[in-house]
């Protein structure tokens, strides 16, 4: 028997005075609707109509100051032939590699280690301060961390001194002023800076996961590799989309860190788009043109996020069986 | 007699309102003599030279004008830099501010009609006496914004110049003379050089390696090249003389070791305590330094003007400026009166800066007096060349990228010139249509 069946059987018949139940569902989810409203004007005032307000002027040609000039898509043309445009998208991959793609790996097999080597033959105590440890950069304010690295790679910074300190002179660099270094430099510091957050998640995430699974893997002989890998990897998919979708949105829009260690520099080695955009903006006073890579930037992100969401939930349909 | 007390009362409303429309007459003329508040911001600190002159002419100000409140408010440098269009275009701007000269700042804001006319107040005050042709360049801007003639939007007190600092202590322990030719400083750096030590301190990531190239270039150039790469009098050729001498010796400075082939990544504030510490003989760079050095640093030191150059980079320091919605005009001109007085522009002078109109034998220290008489040689010289980010906006980085390339040694000095050829070329094409 149905279940809307069986209700149908149990409640007494409707009388004219009382609302149908559709009506009455309706009446519920309006309400709801009053609770979605602070919000949603929120959104309007602090993203919808800025967004509005950028696609605009991505449109026109302005100064800052005066009338904005409707130039239609000539800012978008102009973004296609602009060897910087590209070179900061270039520049944005790597940055992909330094603050999704090594983080989450990286994270993933430090969290396993911690929760299941550390944490089982150490105190759990141990786990945690270690998990704080490299949970600590991302508690500093991103240019702080930016600044006192700007000092360890200078060329008479900490870095060169240890080089020479271990007798390895030879090696002493500049390493954000040359254009061969500065990116690497920059993607080293990312990682540092990232690592914490996919830590932190998959080490939250392992808690959720049964015991009883390792437990039986273990009785049935199966080694760390394999439990990692038919047992932690599958648990936590969920928390896996979402630290790779936070951190590629991070990654895509990076700006902090490349103010304060390079200022996309030297030679556009390490500018990204959204330093472009502000570069562009407050500096060119070109605000159209600024607007134009601004807008190519959230259209980007966007897609990508729905992109994420989409597959999290086509794997998590496809775990359910449906 | 209630008849004459009628007609006593309606002379009396007809003068006062009289009087009234008289008043609202004069205030779109800008006739705002009864303004009791003067709203004034400016972005000096408090110990700077300009600081210290600047609280010394609000006090005046406040003497000669009983009643009349000075509302002041420090602001942060990048603050005015970043907002002035809109502070000014709103009616919560001041009177009075401090903003700063170029086209892409004043020279825009004057073109949307945004700052003040101080012709009329210029001639009828006597502030174009006091200023020399090239201080007045800053401080004039044509309809399109562009600097060097037209109306007055600003006016300037204090000056700045780029000149060689020079660490005595170390040129008298290396047996150095002080340079007076470019032969003497090349000689000069070829000493520290076969001594270990890197002569010129630099810092590619900030203006000083573009600062350097330019006072090469103009060791090579004339008035007539400064007018063409400023003001877009005439077309500018990169790939000729001055600027291919700029960026070609530069270059061969940086391969003699006279630049650190590592500096590409320094900042001018790493320059500058390198200096204080010892740790480099001599610098290239602004007037603006002048004042720290004489508090921080211990070893003795003393500037001169980078030898056998006719043109130095400098200018007229930042403008007051009047914004067009100013309540308080004739009080706001009254307040830039006062700083040009000679007791400002002394006070400016005694405390490191370089005053524009000040008179140099009241100047007590000797040190001071000499950076105000270099300054007011190449001043009264028409010796100034400006900055090279000056002509378009966002060219500051632009430079800065091509000679982080030629202190790196990843470009050649013909390839720098190409890089900074085309923003130069776009931005002109962007402000003058041509």
């Amino acid at each position: 028997m149905a279940v809307s069946e069986t209700v149908a059987a149990v409640q007494p018949a409707a009388t004219p005075t009382q609302p149908k139940p559709g009506r009455k569902r309706r009446g519920r989810n309006a309400a709801y609707w009053l609770y979605l409203l602070p919000g949603a004007v929120l959104f309007i005032l602090v993203i919808g109509a800025p967004l509005v307000g950028t696609l605009y002027l991505s449109l026109t040609k302005w100064s800052g100051i005066g009338d904005p000039r409707w130039v239609g898509l000539d800012n978008y043309q102009q973004l296609l032939h602009d060897d910087v445009f590209w070179a900061s998208f270039r520049n944005t991959v790597w940055m992909l590699v330094a603050m999704v793609v090594v983080p989450t790996l990286l994270g993933l097999l430090l969290a396993a280690v911690l929760f299941d080597v550390i944490g089982r033959r150490f105190k759990p105590r141990t786990a945690a301060a270690l998990r704080a440890a490299f949970y600590l950069p991302q508690v500093l304010p991103v240019v702080v961390a930016g600044i006192v690295w700007g000092w360890i790679l200078r060329p008479d910074g900490a870095f060169n001194s240890l080089l020479d300190a271990v007798g390895l002179g030879a090696l002493r660099h500049d390493w954000l002023g040359d254009p061969d270094t500065a990116l690497p430099a920059v993607m080293a510091v990312m990682i540092w800076v990232q690592i914490g957050y996919p830590v932190v998640v998959f080490m939250a995430a392992l808690q959720r996961v049964d015991p009883e699974l390792y437990e039986a893997a273990e009785v049935d002989g199966a080694n760390w590799v394999h439990r990692f890998r038919a047992i932690t990897l599958p648990q936590i998919r969920p928390e896996t989309f979402v630290v790779a979708l936070t951190c590629t949105i991070a990654a895509l829009k990076v700006f902090g860190p490349i103010f304060a260690l390079t200022r996309g520099g030297p030679e556009n080695a390490t500018n990204v788009p959204s330093y472009f955009a502000y570069y562009t903006f407050f500096k060119k006073l070109q605000v159209g043109y600024g607007s134009a890579i601004s807008t190519v930037l959230t259209l980007i992100i966007v897609v990508v996020a729905v992109l994420f969401i989409w597959m999290q939930a086509r794997s998590e349909r496809r775990d359910r069986g449906f | 007699m209630q008849r004459f007390r009628r007609l006593v009362a309606a002379l009396a409303l007809a003068a006062t309102a009289t009087t009234t429309v008289a008043a609202c007459g004069g205030g779109d003329n800008g006739d705002d003599s009864g303004a009791k508040t003067l709203k004034l911001w400016h972005y000096e600190s408090e110990t700077s030279a300009m600081g210290v002159g600047w609280n010394r002419a609000i006090e005046i100000f406040k003497t000669e004008h009983p009643g009349v409140e000075v509302r002041f408010e420090r602001k942060a440098f990048e603050q005015i830099q970043q907002n002035a269009g809109m502070i000014i275009n709103s009616s919560e701007g001041p009177d009075i501010m401090e903003y700063n000269k170029g086209n892409a700042t004043a020279g825009l804001l004057s073109s949307q009609g945004l700052l003040s006319d101080l012709s009329a107040e210029a001639d009828k005050r006597g502030w174009a006496g006091k200023l020399s042709p090239s201080l007045q360049t800053t401080a004039r801007y044509s309809d399109k914004g562009v600097m060097g003639s037209g109306k007055w939007f600003g006016v300037p007190n204090y000056g700045e110049y780029v000149t060689v600092y020079y660490n005595k202590d170390l040129f008298e322990r290396n047996g150095v003379k002080v340079p007076t030719t470019m032969a003497d400083m090349t000689a000069a750096m070829d000493t520290f050089v076969g001594k270990g030590i890197t002569p010129l301190g630099m810092a590619g990531a900030e203006y000083p390696a573009g600062q350097l190239f330019y006072q090469l270039a103009l060791s090579k150039a004339d008035r007539q090249f400064v007018d063409n790469y400023q003001l877009y009098k005439n077309p500018v050729d990169f790939k000729a003389d001055p600027l291919k001498y700029g960026a070609a010796t530069f270059a061969d400075w940086v391969k003699k070791g006279y630049v650190a082939k590592d500096s590409a990544s320094l900042k001018a504030e790493d320059m500058g305590t390198a200096f204080i510490g010892g740790k480099v003989p001599m610098i290239v760079s602004g007037s603006w330094w002048y004042g720290r050095f004489k508090t921080e640093m211990k070893a003795n030191w003393d500037t001169f003007l980078f030898p056998g150059n006719t043109l130095q980079a400098g200018s007229s320091g930042n403008l007051w400026v009047v914004p067009e919605n100013s309540k308080a005009k004739s009080l706001a001109y009254d307040f830039i009166d006062i700083t040009l007085r000679p007791e400002i522009q002394d006070l400016i002078g005694n405390n490191g800066g370089v005053p524009v109109a000040a008179d140099a034998s009241k100047i007590s220290d000797p040190k001071d007096r000499k950076l105000i008489e270099d300054f007011n040689t190449v001043s009264k010289s028409d010796g100034l060349a400006f900055y090279p980010d000056w002509p378009v906006p966002g060219y500051y980085d632009v430079l800065v990228g091509g000679f982080q390339g030629l202190i790196n040694g990843s470009k050649s000095p013909d390839q720098v010139l190409d890089s900074i050829a085309k923003p130069y070329a776009d931005g002109v094409k962007e402000i003058t249509g041509k």
